[in-house]
């Protein structure tokens, strides 16, 4: 652990001087570190000739006043209209809010975005199955229904604040009217794209499917993002359309919305409360998307096994070697960032 | 400052006599109206002024003295110049004409005259109109407005002809004698107790309170006979007025009236005796109900078609079949209806036909009714083909917004975003998955109904258009611009009759008449129908959207269509 620390410090104070040495422009460099070093926002400080003659249109022919130039335009100065000053620019501070990335948390954030892709190649696992006929409706709908319940007492098991919005009553009636109408309208479900083309249902879902991975808020998933969630519905209405029974149709939409609706917010629970479990969870899934896959193509299960390596591994650290590049500019020219509560005005 | 003197032209050969007339107000003018001839007792000759202009209500004076002497007459001038004390006045024009000389003289040295003659009886009937683009109620009064409504409210003046043996004898337009027709006068002491009867019946029809419950009113309104039929006893209220019309608008509106009634009628009953010959009521009967089986089968084949695969489209097949079931089962109820009516059609048609004696308006409405009831199915699909495409819509765009996660602000009317609950998102997207796969289907078939409920609506909207032709054309108006043109006057032309030098200028006036288009324009009776609110755009809005186009309905506030 102690390593680990002065290495950080180490490549902090080394991280510093790279980016102030790439950073700083050539007409900006010797005099102007300097001044930032001892703090020079209000020194006075008299007119060096090689600036001047370095800009100026008439260079070293001014004799340097008495009087150092000062940053009002409301006094008449000495100087010519196109004077520059030394102290030009020398509030500009680069890169201040820029954070600091460390790789394993990075890794770690994105094995939420992994985590969804492999959730979405588990339903469209799942759905080929009960296409081929190989996975009957009824195990879906058992096996669902189960994970359902456990998935409940788990977020309960959980705790946390509970709020006065939801009692068990109403969520108890949320599923039931989840299971009403899918149940209700299944068999409309099941002859809607009948008359479109086989491609062209195909297409749709997987352009849905992809609006949901990129639409999806990964930064709260607890209240679900309306683009994604109704994305994610509509591509598998489509796909659940393509099954033999109306049955079929049921099961699959109980599926979908299990995974896409529900499981984020027990994901996000987790997250806070326990989060030690959440990368356990997110290799998990991944391990049974993998294989899942594998057993009806090994292409694409490897191309899944690919894509979930480049998420996870090798995107944070595109991160991290892209961050030296960032030059951000900041100055007293920005927008006035308000950083108190206001809440106290609220009450 | 030039005086006009208008002078009648039946005064040009006039005995020598006194000048009655009128000085026209605020302008430099005079109007002659009559001579009174030698001759005359000057006390009687006030008293009957007097009494005159107590009947006209306009200063009549005399105007000064006219004098054409024959052989035998010299030596007036000095008894014409002592008249001018008898009759006290401002001015005495003393006008004279010497027989063989076409010019008259004036001896008036103060200024210039110019004598500007006028047919009188031409003037006495005609009416001005105010110029093209001129309010009527803004006329000014200039004049000669003022000339012509002197010589037309001085009638009683010239009641007095030759062959009435009172005090004095006048010159005027009708001095040889008034026409009349035993037949016009026939007429005129009839009517007014014909137009007594014909109020009091019409008094008891408005009367009935029957016509005012709501049933009878709905359908009475929807109807397009009875709207004709309250038309036509509004006309007739108008025309059976027992007062006489005071306003020449007034009369004019009166006489187009009657005269469209009259001609309406006469083509009724010729539509009639053609119609009643030779059994065509009865072969129209026959043909009437094949005709209606055959639209029917027609429909039902095209339902057939959209069940099927219309024109390559692929239609969502549940929702084809029920569709197309459901308006089947209509179109068979509509059948038997009319199976069940066959038998009475003949009867019905035989007394149905008999009203258009009332008028060939009342036919073309009953026509127009009988297609309305035959195609009464087509309005029927096509309402409820609208409706189902109009919630279609209206559910698309709402849930659309939810897909997006918007939300309708209706305070501020516009799009907000809104973050909703995962049971209002799921059964929404649900929604909107099931509604977007099912829109080509019902699209198509409100496609298909709005087609033939269109057709149908031109058919009877030309039907409308004749009747509303002839409801309104003021035929009056057209026949007396025509054969009578000086009496609907838009203004005067004069034409130089006698210029020489020394002596006076002498004009002709001749009425310049109305354009026959102004004529029609200006009096045309107002009908009942309105013309198209919506343009060519909201109309196509409104049939995207599947809002409801109303038809020819009068008394509606909604939307017309042509």
């Amino acid at each position: 652990m102690l390593n680990v620390t002065k290495l950080n410090r180490k490549r902090k104070k080394t991280d510093n001087a790279t980016w102030r040495e790439s950073g700083a422009p050539h007409w900006l460099k010797s005099d102007k570190d300097k001044g930032r070093r001892h703090g020079g926002a209000g020194r006075l400080r008299t007119l060096p000739t090689a600036s001047v003659g370095a800009m100026g249109a008439d260079g070293g022919s001014e004799a340097a006043p008495a009087t150092p130039w000062r940053k009002v335009l409301y006094e008449r100065q000495p100087f010519p209209d196109n004077y520059v000053d030394s102290r030009f620019l020398e509030e500009l501070r680069r890169n201040v809010g820029v954070r600091r990335y460390r790789y394993c948390a990075v890794a770690r954030e994105a094995g939420l975005v992994a985590q969804q892709v492999s959730c979405v190649a588990a339903v469209l696992t799942l759905w080929s199955y009960m296409a081929q006929g190989r996975l009957s409706p009824f195990m879906l709908l058992g096996a669902s229904l189960l994970c359902a319940l456990l998935g409940y007492v788990l977020y309960e098991a959980l705790g946390g604040p509970r709020g006065s919005e939801r009692t068990r009553w109403a969520d108890l009636q949320s599923a039931a009217i989840f299971l009403a109408f899918t149940f209700g309208f299944s068999p409309i479900l099941k002859t809607l794209t009948e008359s479109v083309s086989t491609d062209t249902v195909y297409a749709m879902s997987a352009v849905m499917l992809l609006a949901h991975l990129v639409s999806f808020p990964y930064a709260q998933p607890s209240p679900p993002g309306s683009l994604s969630l109704n994305a994610a519905l509509f591509g598998s209405v489509c796909l659940a359309s393509r099954l033999p029974g109306a049955l079929h149709a049921f099961a699959m939409l109980t599926c979908a919305l299990l995974v896409f609706a529900l499981w984020p917010c027990l994901l996000h629970r987790l997250r806070n409360r326990a989060p030690w479990t959440f990368p356990w969870a997110a290799v998990l899934l991944s391990l049974a998307a993998v294989t899942g896959l594998a057993t009806l193509s090994l292409g694409g299960a490897l191309l899944l096994v690919l894509a979930l390596l480049a998420l996870t591994l090798l995107c944070p650290l595109l991160l991290l070697r892209l961050q030296r590049h960032k030059d951000n500019i900041h100055g007293p020219w920005d927008e006035a960032e308000i950083h108190e509560d206001l809440s106290r005005f609220l009450h | 400052m030039v005086l006009k003197i208008f002078f009648p032209q039946c005064c040009n050969r006039a005995d020598s006599g006194l000048l009655v007339g009128r000085w026209v107000p605020g302008f430099d003018s005079v109007v002659v109206l009559a001579v009174i001839h030698y001759p005359f007792i000057p006390g009687q000759v006030k008293k009957y002024l007097s009494e005159m202009q107590s009947a006209i209500q306009l200063e009549l004076t005399v105007l000064g003295s006219w004098s054409m002497p024959k052989d035998g007459q010299e030596g007036m001038d000095s008894f014409l110049k002592d008249l001018s004390t008898i009759f006290p006045q401002g001015r005495w024009l003393q006008l004279s004409r010497e027989l063989g000389k076409r010019g008259f003289a004036c001896d008036d040295e103060k200024e210039k005259v110019i004598f500007i003659h006028y047919d009188q009886r031409k003037v006495m009937l005609s009416h001005l109109h105010p110029a093209h683009g001129q309010e009527p109620a803004a006329e000014g009064v200039s004049e000669l407005r003022l000339v012509f409504q002197t010589v037309a409210q001085s009638q009683p003046l010239f009641f007095l002809d030759k062959y009435d043996d009172g005090p004095i004898k006048l010159t005027h337009w009708q001095s040889e004698g008034r026409e009349a027709s035993i037949l016009v006068e026939l007429i005129k002491q009839a009517s007014v107790p014909m137009c007594l009867v014909l109020t009091w019946l019409l008094s008891l029809w408005t009367q009935l309170r029957i016509l005012n419950m709501w049933p009878v009113r709905f359908v009475s309104s929807k109807l397009s006979t009875c709207v004709q039929l309250s038309h036509r006893t509004e006309h007739l209220q108008t025309i059976s007025s027992p007062r006489r019309a005071q306003q020449h608008a007034d009369f004019m509106r009166k006489a187009n009236i009657f005269v469209s009634f009259l001609v309406d009628i006469a083509l009724g009953l010729l539509l009639i005796s053609w119609l009643y010959r030779e059994n065509r009521i009865g072969r129209l009967a026959n043909t009437l109900v094949p005709v209606a089986d055959h639209v029917a089968k027609e429909l039902q084949e095209l339902l057939q078609w959209l069940m099927g695969a219309p024109a390559g489209l692929k239609m969502n097949r549940a929702l084809d079949q029920v569709l197309g079931r459901f308006f089947l089962y209509h179109i068979h109820l509509w059948i038997s209806y009319i199976h069940l009516l066959s038998p009475f059609i003949e009867m019905i048609l035989w007394y149905v036909g008999l009203s258009a004696c009332l008028g060939l308006t009342f036919a073309l409405s009953v026509v127009s009714d009988i297609v309305a009831l035959l195609t009464f199915h087509i309005y029927c699909f096509y309402v409820y083909g609208a409706r189902i495409y109009c919630l279609k819509i209206y559910g698309l765009s709402s849930l659309w917004r939810l897909f997006r996660g918007k939300k309708w602000n209706v305070l501020r009317q516009r799009v907000d975003s809104c973050s909703y609950d995962l049971d209002q998102l799921f059964i929404g997207t649900l929604l909107f998955t099931i509604l977007l796969f099912l829109l080509p289907t019902t699209a198509l078939y409100y496609l298909v109904f709005t087609l033939l409920r269109l057709g149908v609506v031109l058919l009877q909207g030309f039907i409308h258009l004749m009747i509303d032709i002839i409801n309104s054309f003021p035929l009056f108006a057209g026949g007396l611009r025509l054969f009578r043109p000086y009496r609907l006057a838009e203004g005067v032309k004069f034409k130089v009759l006698c210029e020489e030098p020394g002596m006076s200028l002498h004009l002709m006036m001749e009425i310049n008449p109305l354009k026959l288009s102004t004529a029609v324009q200006q009096y045309r009776i107002p009908t009942y129908s309105c013309y198209p609110k919506d343009s060519w755009a909201a109309l196509c809005k409104k049939l995207f959207v599947g809002d409801l186009i109303y038809p020819w309905t009068p008394l509606h506030k909604g939307s017309k269509e042509d």
